[in-house]
């Protein structure tokens, strides 16, 4: 059976310098795998790279065994969700954010299910209305993610979910992100705090250098 | 024709008023003597060569000259507009797009204008031919301009949202459709202004020229007017085109966001 998503052999090098240095993971699915490592050892560079946000300088990233390169962006960058470390807002309420993955490809997001993803990521329907724009850090990462699993992605890659927040908002996020992987979607959450990576209950990683190795510690 | 000629003894008079800004700036200290006696100088030396580039083209009104000097205009429009844009990439990566842009702008709104409506005999005739079009690639180089600057300006302080949008499997398109809208309708402003108050507040420069080199005001205002709906087609052609090339720039073949170099150093000072 391919593995939900894998990263292989990723190079990320970007003005002379190697960033991302030969990284490879395997996600099955369901999976939850966290990733730790200082700033600046090219973890969120290479999270990027699985999203297929930058290009890579070496490597390929497979989803469901079919390399990105064979998929049209749009389809790769539904099944595979990415949330950057301070989700920007986008313009109007937060049922506009809510509905805009569907929106993009001329759907609309039914307001049942806009009610079902927002109590998904622990908000009630009484924030539909709400404009976006006045939200708070942990509200904006609950609507980013409810926004983000309105694609229905069958992979979640999140880029320090849990820096912005306050320590109990953190780990209620991680709660949610947790049985996101309990229905069946793999997460691989990026994070440079160890409470949070160990709250994962995962799979542990560590970038350095560069590299990417098995374990909590730092080789 | 009937016009008051204009010797040059009287023309240097007029440097008076030059001297006039030029006492004004150094007595408020807004210390823009040298721009002033500079720009001054340049803009009497380019406009007496054109006068006589003007004068030797109609004598010798061949097609390879006229394409020629057409030719140099729109290639220093194009290098004007690419070299503005702060934000953008380099000036030698723009430069074939605002050239596209400015060129492309400029034969909407001039050949269907002189095929049907100022039919020139012979078809080169510079007369017509080079002032007119230096008017629109004028504008289309303003245009241009302003919708590379604000477009890539916009893509440098909205990364992230676009990003976002792409992450959630917007095309390129549709990440930046909304920037791109903005800078083309910016872009389009000053020519709809000019619409909305031309004859109430200036009178246009080549109206002004032809009622005083003695064409009737009537004819001089239908010549106006079909400047002013030609301007409207340079901004909108060139102004789309500027968009669409922007956009073109702003993103690899795998929809992934590049931000201009020259943004990206900026950034990290």
């Amino acid at each position: 059976m391919p593995s939900a998503i894998e990263a292989r052999d990723i190079r990320v090098i970007r003005e002379g310098r190697t960033i991302v240095d030969g990284a490879s993971l395997v996600v099955s699915f369901g999976e939850k795998i966290a990733i730790a490592g200082a700033s600046g050892s090219g973890k969120s560079t290479f999270l990027r790279a699985m999203a297929t946000l930058i290009p890579i300088d070496g490597g390929h990233v497979l989803l469901d065994g079919v390399d990105a390169i064979m998929l049209p962006p749009t389809v790769f960058r539904t099944r595979v969700a990415y949330l950057p470390q301070a989700p920007p807002m986008l313009p109007g309420s937060v049922a506009d954010n809510v509905a805009a993955g569907p929106a993009l490809r001329g759907e609309t997001l039914a307001p049942e299910r806009q009610i079902e993803l927002l109590r998904a990521v622990g908000l009630d329907e009484a924030f539909l209305a709400r404009s976006a724009a006045e939200l708070s850090g942990g509200e904006r990462q609950r609507v980013a993610l409810a926004r983000a699993l309105a694609n229905d992605p069958k992979v979640l890659l999140l880029d320090e979910p849990t820096a912005a927040l306050d320590p109990e908002t953190a780990l209620q996020v991680i709660d949610l992100v947790r049985n996101l992987a309990i229905a069946g979607r793999s997460v691989v959450m990026v994070t440079h705090i160890a409470a949070h990576a160990e709250a994962l209950a995962g799979k542990r990683y560590v970038f350095h250098a560069g590299k990417l190795f098995a374990g909590a510690e730092r080789p | 024709m009937s016009y008051l000629e204009i010797p040059l003894p009287r023309l240097a008079m007029t440097l008076g008023l030059v001297a006039l800004a030029i006492l004004a700036s150094r007595w408020k200290r807004l210390d823009l003597e040298r721009d002033l006696a500079w720009g001054a100088l340049r803009g009497a030396v380019q406009l007496l060569a054109i006068g006589h580039v003007l004068l030797l083209l109609f004598e010798h009104e061949r097609p390879a000259w006229v394409a020629l000097a057409l030719s140099v205009m729109v290639g220093v429009a194009a290098a004007t507009s690419a070299r503005r844009v702060e934000h953008g990439p380099s000036a030698r990566t723009l430069f074939p797009y605002a050239l596209a842009a400015i060129v492309l702008g400029s034969v909407v709104a001039l050949a269907p204008v002189f095929l049907f409506v100022v039919p020139l005999h012979p078809s080169y005739e510079a007369r017509y031919l080079v002032p007119i079009s230096g008017m629109m690639i004028a504008s289309a180089m303003n245009v241009v301009a302003l919708v590379f600057e604000r477009i890539f300006a916009a893509a440098h302080a909205h990364a992230d949202e676009i990003e976002q949008l792409l992450a959630l499997g917007a095309t390129p398109e549709q990440a930046l459709a909304r920037h791109v809208r903005a800078s083309v309708r910016a872009a389009m402003i000053p020519t709809i202004n000019g619409l909305l108050t031309v004859g109430l507040v200036a009178l246009p420069g080549m109206m002004t020229g032809q009622i005083v080199s003695g064409t009737a005001p009537e004819q001089a205002v239908r010549y106006q007017i079909v400047i002013l709906y030609q301007l409207v087609a340079v901004a909108a052609v060139s102004g789309v085109l500027a968009g669409g090339f922007a956009r073109r720039l702003l993103f690899t073949p795998r929809a992934q966001l590049r931000l201009p170099q020259r943004a990206r150093n900026e950034k990290k000072r």
